[in-house]
């Protein structure tokens, strides 16, 4: 007799193998494939080149270099920030500030750079300060600006990160060392170092790589051979140079030095999440901090407060003034067709990459849970990561080169803009989802299998409560990501459709400053706006019903 | 009839592999008694298909399920703790072992009003576990393990760390169930369990 009747749809392990390791097959083929037909179509330039040509040279010291700096600045901040935070565990506005050091994953580089040009810039309100107090010069444009830019984005997301693992720390040590009395430097060592070691490699080599690869930012407040990166290089290569041949090299490069480093990190172990939970720590940490103490974390987190506020604000103050000129021109009162085009094109290439990589990351974390024989684990880990040191602009001509023949008008070449951003969302995507995926614990799933709640029952009944809202934070996320994308689209966009950041640098760049900063505060806006939209859209319906509650995520607070 | 023939196992830092054989016929309760790391709950986890043996066999009327996967095997799991699952109401923990997708009839859902009824849990259907007792817990594990009605109990400590009201109400309970024909594998350390329940003794 079998005893479950009730065979659950989608219950045989191949349907959560296969479907996730033809998604991660297909990625390692298509990145192999776009590189390998830039490389096929074009003549590759001799590997001498890299040491003979000075500019090459220079870029690529020059990528390492500010890459290596960045790395270095964003964790100098973001240590002592995750420290205090742990500390101080409530302080009016703490959540506040933790979603906002949370947003910085997706804030649109190109709008934000506006922000920091507003504050740093010639005209800048601190450039302002600086050189009435300190009499000191400061120019935003090249490795200033672009460190400057790139702490701005990533230290907050590694104390975000870095708090997390602080947090994580057992209770038990921080109950021991509160007994002590241990000073902080002690209580670092005992307690807080530990916790944060495990995470110091993956979150190095994330940080490293996202600086790397960074793009808008180097556009924008770079310039000249001395101010280039390797991807700025490789646009370049193909954009005005059109030599595509020396843009598979430099793509080669990239991916070797990003490829070495995920190797290393990998071997120093991946375990540990490299997005931060959304959960917010409710424990406490050693009562009867001083007065003095207090006031000096309240110093420090109020200047990485301003740090992080200054060019926020100064986004809104510059770009609503703009806002009804910009939506309403010269009095009209029908919406202005080129700012509703461009906003229509952001979401219609934005929401489907974002279902793409959500879809994506879902399949191949199934993938995971369904095998365990290593071949198959690592090939999902390789696709996962990959997207994250393949350049995507490469990949993007790659596959423009491979389907060139079937492949016409503007709407297909948005596709391809599509599946690219989608892929180059998946590597954080996936880290939001793997540890909701997992939490159904041993005893739980033991249970399911006896009493037969396998394939698409497990998956309503087991993973969908407690997936829900990870799933609709993944989405916006996802969304979020390729909204902001000023990379792909520079290349394959046309001048004359452009989606919210083209247009944003089109206007930038025929110096329509109110414009541009209306723009900007729009694409902000219409951000959050899909934010709270998926926050709404991942909380549980309030019907009585047979679920109650989403087990992980019951007494998180909404998105900020 | 259930028979557990010369079924070994061991795990991978364990030098001395445990060997197992018995065998219980429909009706009866079998007690397995040892000290802790016996083997008790390792024998619980091979019948029901969550570990899987080196050799021997597992027969249920004569015919293997040795290689069955948990989902084939005519058995329902108590253990001392962890069987409900925690986001779910008791409605739909219970509802879960009537059907693994929760499609349940209006007959299902009266059946589970009149178990949680007879269980002294009338009206606590839609609560979460988390708003229960250990030992109203452990009915509703139970009230599930009767509903699923499957003709092999296995009960790991099951009634350790309840109180003497909740222990006598399911010991009458599990009493029932054996004179209905149910075979109960139980794993206890209480020898007032093995004397009330048991009709034989599995020394490990």
């Amino acid at each position: 007799m079998l005893p479950n009747r009730h065979l659950a749809p989608f219950s045989r392990s191949g349907w959560r193998l296969w479907p996730g390791l033809a998604i991660a097959s297909a990625l390692i083929v298509l990145s192999v494939a776009g590189m390998g037909a830039l490389v096929w179509e074009t003549s590759l330039p001799s590997v001498n080149e890299l040491w003979q040509s000075r500019y090459l040279r220079t870029v690529i010291t020059f990528t390492v270099w500010q890459a290596f700096l960045s790395v270095v600045l964003s964790l100098l901040v973001a240590i002592p920030i995750a420290r205090i935070l742990a500390r101080q565990p409530s302080f009016p506005g703490r959540s506040v500030l933790l979603r906002l050091m949370e947003l910085s994953l997706v804030l649109p580089s190109i709008v934000a750079v506006s922000g920091l040009i507003s504050v740093y810039g010639r005209q800048g309100w601190f450039t302002g300060l600086a050189n009435d107090w300190l009499g000191a010069s400061w120019n935003v444009y090249g490795i200033n600006g672009i460190v400057l830019a790139h702490v701005f984005f990533n230290a907050p997301l590694a104390a975000r990160i870095l708090l997390q693992a602080i947090e994580s720390a057992p209770a038990s040590q921080r109950r021991v060392a509160a007994q002590l009395g241990l000073g902080r430097w002690w209580y670092w060592r005992a307690v807080e170092w530990p916790a944060v070691k495990p995470v110091m490699p993956g979150l190095a080599a994330l940080v490293f790589t996202l600086c790397f690869t960074s793009f808008a930012i180097v556009m924008t407040l770079g310039g000249g051979p001395a101010a280039t990166t390797i991807e700025v290089a490789i646009y370049q290569s193909l954009r005005f140079e059109f030599d595509a041949g020396r843009a598979a090299l430099l793509a080669m490069v990239q991916l070797a030095i990003c490829g070495s480093l995920w190797w290393m990190a990998a071997r120093h172990g991946l375990t540990a999440s490299l997005l931060p939970d959304r959960q917010v720590a409710s424990h406490r940490s050693r009562a009867g901090s001083s007065l003095k103490a207090r006031l000096a974390d309240s110093a420090i987190l109020g200047c990485f407060v301003l740090f992080l506020i200054m060019p926020l604000a100064a986004i809104l103050l510059r770009g609503l003034p703009g806002m009804g000129m910009a939506f309403f021109p010269e009095g009209s009162f029908v919406v202005n067709p080129a700012l509703l085009d461009a906003t229509l094109r952001s979401l219609a290439i934005a929401l489907p990459a974002g279902l793409m990589s959500v879809t994506a990351a879902l399949l191949m974390l199934a993938c995971g849970t369904a095998t365990s024989r290593p071949a198959f684990t690592r090939l999902t880990d390789v696709a996962a990561y990959l997207p994250l040191m393949v350049p995507p602009l490469v990949l993007g001509t790659g596959l423009f080169l491979l389907f060139r023949p079937s492949l016409g008008a503007s709407s297909q070449g948005l596709v391809l803009v599509t599946l690219i951003n989608a892929m180059m969302a998946l590597p954080f995507v996936l880290q939001m989802l793997k540890g909701p995926m997992g939490s159904l614990d041993s005893a739980s799933r033991q249970q399911a299998d006896q009493l037969g709640v396998l394939g698409w029952y497990r998956w309503r009944w087991l993973h969908w409560p407690r997936l829900r809202r990870p799933l609709a934070l993944a989405m916006a996320y996802g969304t979020g990501l390729s909204l902001g994308d000023f990379g792909v689209i520079a290349l394959f966009g046309t001048p004359g459709q452009p989606t919210l950041p083209v247009l944003l640098y089109q206007q930038l760049g025929s110096y329509r400053i109110d414009a541009a900063a209306a723009t900007g505060l729009w694409l902000v806006l219409l951000l959050l706006a899909l934010f709270s939209l998926f926050n709404r859209l991942g909380m549980p319906a309030r019907k009585p019903g047979l679920a109650a509650t989403s087990p992980s995520t019951a007494s998180e607070p909404e998105h900020a | 009839m259930l028979e557990v023939k010369n079924l070994v196992f061991a795990y991978p830092n364990q030098n001395t592999p445990w060997n197992f054989q018995f065998s219980v016929e429909p009706g009866k309760c079998i007690a397995i008694h040892g000290a802790s790391g016996s083997g008790k709950s390792t024998l619980m986890n091979l019948l029901a298909g969550f570990l899987q043996p080196q050799s021997g066999d597992i027969l249920w009327q004569g015919k293997s399920i040795r290689n069955h996967a948990p989902w084939h095997r005519p058995m329902t799991s108590v253990f001392q703790e962890h069987n409900l699952f925690e986001h779910l109401s008791v409605e739909a923990n219970i509802g879960l072992g009537i059907h693994p997708g929760l499609k349940l009839t209006e007959e299902n859902r009266q059946a589970i009003e009149r178990g949680l009824e007879k269980v002294g849990l009338g009206g606590f259907g839609k609560r979460l576990p988390g708003d229960l007792s250990g030992g109203q817990r452990q009915r509703v594990a139970l009230l599930r393990a009767i509903l699923r009605q499957q003709p092999l109990l296995l009960l790991d400590e099951p009634l350790t760390g309840l109180d003497s009201d909740a222990r006598d109400l399911l010991r009458q309970w599990l009493l029932e169930q054996k004179a209905h024909g149910t075979l109960i594998v139980l794993a206890s350390h209480d020898e007032e369990d093995r004397q009330i329940l048991a009709d034989s003794v599995c020394s490990l």
